[in-house]
This record gives C-alpha cells, structure tokens and sequence, in this order.
C-alpha cells in the first residue's frame, strides 16, 4: 500500500513536469470595450492555441479548455427576511467583501465533468472560492454562511452577474479554441480579467491569462466624470435643465 | 431602442423611459402633484438602483412644478411671501434630508427605510383624504336636499397663532407665527428629499386644514416651495450622494412635461371632490403595493440590496 501511494506520487510528479512543455498562446478580439449612448452589453471572444513540443506527453484524450471571466471587485451585500410582526424585513446581512461584481464560468461542458472537486476549487471555478473559507467556523455558523453563500450564488445569477455556460468554449481543432465572453449591460465599468485553464484528462496543464477593460467613452464618459470630478458645475447644469425644461413647457404649452 | 444611463450605469428602453415620464407627468398635471411618489418606486422597480431613482426624480419634481408654479404666478394665485418662509424651512429640511440619506446609505438601511416610509406615509395621506373626500361628497349631497350652507364658526385664536414671531400673509388671509411654518416646511423638505418626492401632496392638505389658508393660493405656495427645495435637493444630491443621472432625467421630464399637457386638461373636468377621491385610491393604491412587498411571508427570503464597486 505504502508502495503504491509512493508510485502515484512519484507519476503525479512526473505528470506535473511536461505541463511546462505545453504552451498557449491567447489572443482577444477587443482589448477595449467602449460604452456610448446605444450600449446594451459586448461580446468578446478569446482565441486560444496550444502549443506542443517533443517533450510535451502523447495524451489519448483531447484538450479541453475552461475559462473563468472576473469583473472588478466590490462589496455584496445579501439580507436575509425575517418577521418582524406583521412585517417581513431584514433580520441578518453577510458582507461578502471585495468578491468580482461579474463573473462567468465558460467551458464546452459542465466543468464538473472536466475536472475533479479540489481542481476546480484550485482554479478558482466557483464565486464562493473568491470567499474566505467556512471550514474553520463554528458548527452552527456554518449552516447560517452556507445558506447566505447559495443565495449570493442564485441571485447573482438571476440578476446575470453570475454567468455559468457550457457551450462558450468551442474546439476549432485540437489545439485550437474560441471563448466567447459576453458581457452584460449592467456589468460595472473596469477592468475583466480571463483567465484560461488546458485541460487533459482531468489534469490542469497550462493557465494563461487576458485582460481587457470596459470604459465609457465620449459624450457618456464626459457626463460621468463631470458627474465626479466636477460636481457642482454639474448639479447647476443638471438644475437649469429642469428649470428650462419647466419654463419652456409653460411657454409652449400656455393657454392664458 | 435602448439608452445607456451613464451615473445608472445600465442601459434601458428609451421609450419605457418617455412612456414613464408621460404617464406620471399625466398624472401629476390632473391633480396638481409633482408624481414623486408614483415616479421613484416605478424607476426603483424597473431596475435603477434606489439612490439614483430617488434623487433623479427630484429633476423630474423640478420641471414640472416650475411649469405649475409659472402659471399659478401669472394668474397671482401663490402667496411668495408665505412661500418663502416654507422655503427657508424647506432648504433646512433638504439638507438634512440629503445627510440623513448618505448615512442611511452607507450603513445600507437605504431600501429599507424608503420602502417603509412609503407605506406608511401613502397609507395615512391616502386614508385620511379617502375619508375626508367621502365625507365632502356626502355635506354636498345634504347641503343640496337642505338647500343651506352651514356656516362654520372659526375659532378665535388657533394654536399657530399663540406662538411667538407673528407674521402677516395679506394673500392668505392669514397671521400667525412663523415657527409652524418653518417647520412645516423642514419636515417636507426632509420627506422629500429623502424619498424622491415634491411633497405637494403633503403641503397642501397641511395649509388647507392646519393654517385654513384659502383653497386658490394653497397649491400655487406649495408649488413655489417644491421648485426651491428641489432645485436645492438636485444640488445637494448631485455634489453628496453623485446620484443624479441627468440623461434619465432629461428623458423622464421631457415625457413628462407632455404627459402633464394632457393631465392638465383632463382634470379640468373633473371636481372637487371626485378629485380628491381619485388622487386617494391612487395615493393608497401605491402604499398598499409597497405593503405587499414587507406584509406577509416574501417568496424568497434572501434578496441581494448593495453593490459597490471599487473604482
């Protein structure tokens, strides 16, 4: 027995050491995604190529790939009801600090098929592994954090935050791929991450990574800086609008 | 055709929007409100995040009570000193209104309070002029079979004038301390700003049954006094809160500076106390529908209220 696991060990190593021979090489469609007037959301698409050598393993099974898409950071906050009374209103919160604001799990199948539990969690596959982990909590809290991290989990991906499709990967040929990102209109403005996973027979080959930023641009990115950085020049803007507005539908309208 | 909001920050149909606008702005045109009320919770429940709606629609609030408040002024149907006092309580009001805002904010009690506020505040205006409505059509019945007016004694020193500071109001017939009136006017500045209301439909009963002041000036001050404190409350929640999404409320006031055209004419038809009754069911029938959001077991115990991203 003791022989065995050493034997597994000593091919777990061995299998880790050709993943430095696979290379991939990533290419995305649009390192810029620009918000104007008529934006309603972007696709992106990421093109991928793995490279093999001669010291790259003869693999029977073929590649298969797993992207992950991060937005920017920001606090979540999940309330849970409860009855006050006649009345329902929240009677416990959880913060879930600094956790993406978008995020999308992209393969060609279910990524439980792809690869095993410890796996996925080493590639981060889940929202819930961007938290702090529950194992260490009481018995009682843990029951409390893990109903509070399904809920964060179903209502994000209602509110298309959180984005799990199984058809965005698609093989071109063996070794080459496309993932097809597609970003929400209401996804937050900043920088996304994409990070791709290669994937043979259950082992985790090669990771690479690409970014590219959402931003406003033109006439809505200068409505949303002076919004900021100029902000009573905005106010009085914003004020006369409505005082002018008011006055010119009196003027046009009047029938005294 | 989708519009992207740029302080929203999500796109939505530019014709949902000035379909919006319009009906609220019909609304407010038939009963001489500001729509606050019916404007915020509609922009709330199509998706704008809660500080946006409430301190967009005070832009919506602001053109149209400048309309309504020019007109009132060309017929001299407003008392501008008895609005000025409002106001001085109402910029008070206002500011404290947008601090107590931000805090609630930050401490994400925001959604809460506003839907709360909402329902009891609806309730009780909605209730209390159901009845009284009820009650004025009932007297006009009986007045038409008795064929006389009773004539109601007014008391000879109400409590407002017992305070200290008295002030003449020619227009409004009326002379009394200035502290009711100040405070009047903080605690509907408060309100409003608070929930993306004018207040208007608060101002007006509170003149007509606390000062008796006459019924032709009441909505024309009250007018005057919402485009002050609105006008302060775009400022303040601009430069404060940065929730002020100028290109929704341009949309949402243009539809409703139509929507208000035709309001203004349909109400004309209507009276007084068929008015009152109407603008009561409506009132309770928003207060009865934030209820339903907090009264009884919710479908989903979880909800997800605060996203903020770091920048």
């Amino acid at each position: 027995m003791k022989r065995l696991s050493a034997l597994l060990l000593m091919l777990a190593g061995l299998a880790a050491q050709p993943t430095r021979a696979q290379e991939l090489v990533l290419t995305l469609s649009t390192r810029e995604v620009a918000i104007t007037s008529t934006y309603t959301g972007a696709d992106v698409t990421a093109f991928g190529f793995i490279e093999r050598d001669v010291r790259s393993v003869p693999r029977t099974e073929p590649f298969e790939v797993i992207a992950t898409v991060q937005g920017p950071v920001g606090d979540i906050v999940v309330h849970r009801k409860g009855q006050l009374g006649p009345i329902w209103l929240t009677a416990a919160r959880e913060r879930f600090a600094r956790i993406p604001t978008y995020f999308a799990v992209l393969s060609a199948r279910p990524v439980s098929e792809i690869v095993s539990h410890e796996n996925a969690q080493r590639l981060k596959l889940s929202l819930t592994d961007y938290l702090p982990p529950i194992d260490t909590l009481p018995p009682d809290e843990i029951t409390a954090q893990s109903e509070f991290r399904q809920a964060l989990l179903r209502l994000r991906a209602e509110e298309g935050a959180l984005h799990i499709d199984p058809k965005a990967v698609t093989m071109v040929r063996p070794n080459l791929f496309t993932v097809k990102v597609n970003v929400p209109g209401k996804a937050p403005v900043g920088l996304y991450v994409i990070n791709i996973s290669v994937v043979a027979e259950g082992i985790v080959l090669r990771t690479a990574q690409a970014g590219f930023v959402v931003r406003k641009v033109g006439f809505d990115a200068a409505v949303a800086d002076a919004a900021k950085n100029r902000a009573p020049l905005y106010a009085l803007i914003t004020a006369l609008i409505a005082v002018l507005l008011g006055w010119f539908a009196n003027f046009a309208f009047r029938r005294d | 055709m989708q519009i992207y909001l740029p302080i929203a920050e999500l796109p939505l149909s530019l014709f949902l929007l000035l379909g919006m606008g319009a009906a609220v702005g019909f609304i407010a045109g038939l009963f001489g409100v500001g729509g606050g009320f019916l404007l915020t919770p509609f922009l709330i429940f199509i998706g704008v995040p809660a500080p946006v709606a409430v301190a967009t629609s005070s832009v919506h609030i602001a053109a149209s009570s400048v309309t309504g408040a020019l007109t009132y002024w060309r017929r001299q149907a407003l008392d501008s000193r008895l609005g000025a006092v409002l106001i001085v309580g109402g910029v008070l009001g206002t500011a404290l209104g947008v601090l107590f805002f931000n805090q609630m904010r930050r401490l994400g009690y925001l959604d809460v309070i506003i839907t709360l506020s909402y329902v009891t505040l609806l309730m009780s205006i909605g209730c209390l002029m159901f009845v009284e409505s009820i009650g004025a059509m009932l007297e006009s019945r009986k007045q038409q079979r008795a064929g006389v007016a009773p004539v109601k004694a007014a008391p000879e020193k109400a409590w407002h004038q017992r305070l200290p500071f008295h002030m003449h109001f020619a227009r409004s017939k009326l002379t009394t301390s200035v502290i009711p009136v100040v405070g009047l006017g903080t605690i509907i500045g408060f309100i409003g700003t608070v929930l993306g209301i004018g207040g208007g439909f608060l101002v007006v009963p509170a003149l007509i049954y606390l000062f008796r002041i006459p019924t032709n000036v009441v909505v024309g001050t009250s007018l005057l006094q919402i485009v002050v404190t609105m006008l302060v409350a775009i400022f303040l929640h601009a430069t404060i809160s940065q929730a002020v999404d100028v290109i929704l409320g341009l949309v949402l006031v243009v539809g409703g500076v139509i929507g208000a055209q035709f309001g203004v004419r349909t109400g004309q038809t209507l009276k007084g106390e068929q008015f009152r009754l109407l603008l009561a069911m409506l009132i309770l029938a928003v207060g009865v529908r934030f209820a339903f959001e907090i009264v009884g077991k919710p479908p989903d115990p979880f909800v997800i209220s605060t996203v903020e991203v770091e920048r």
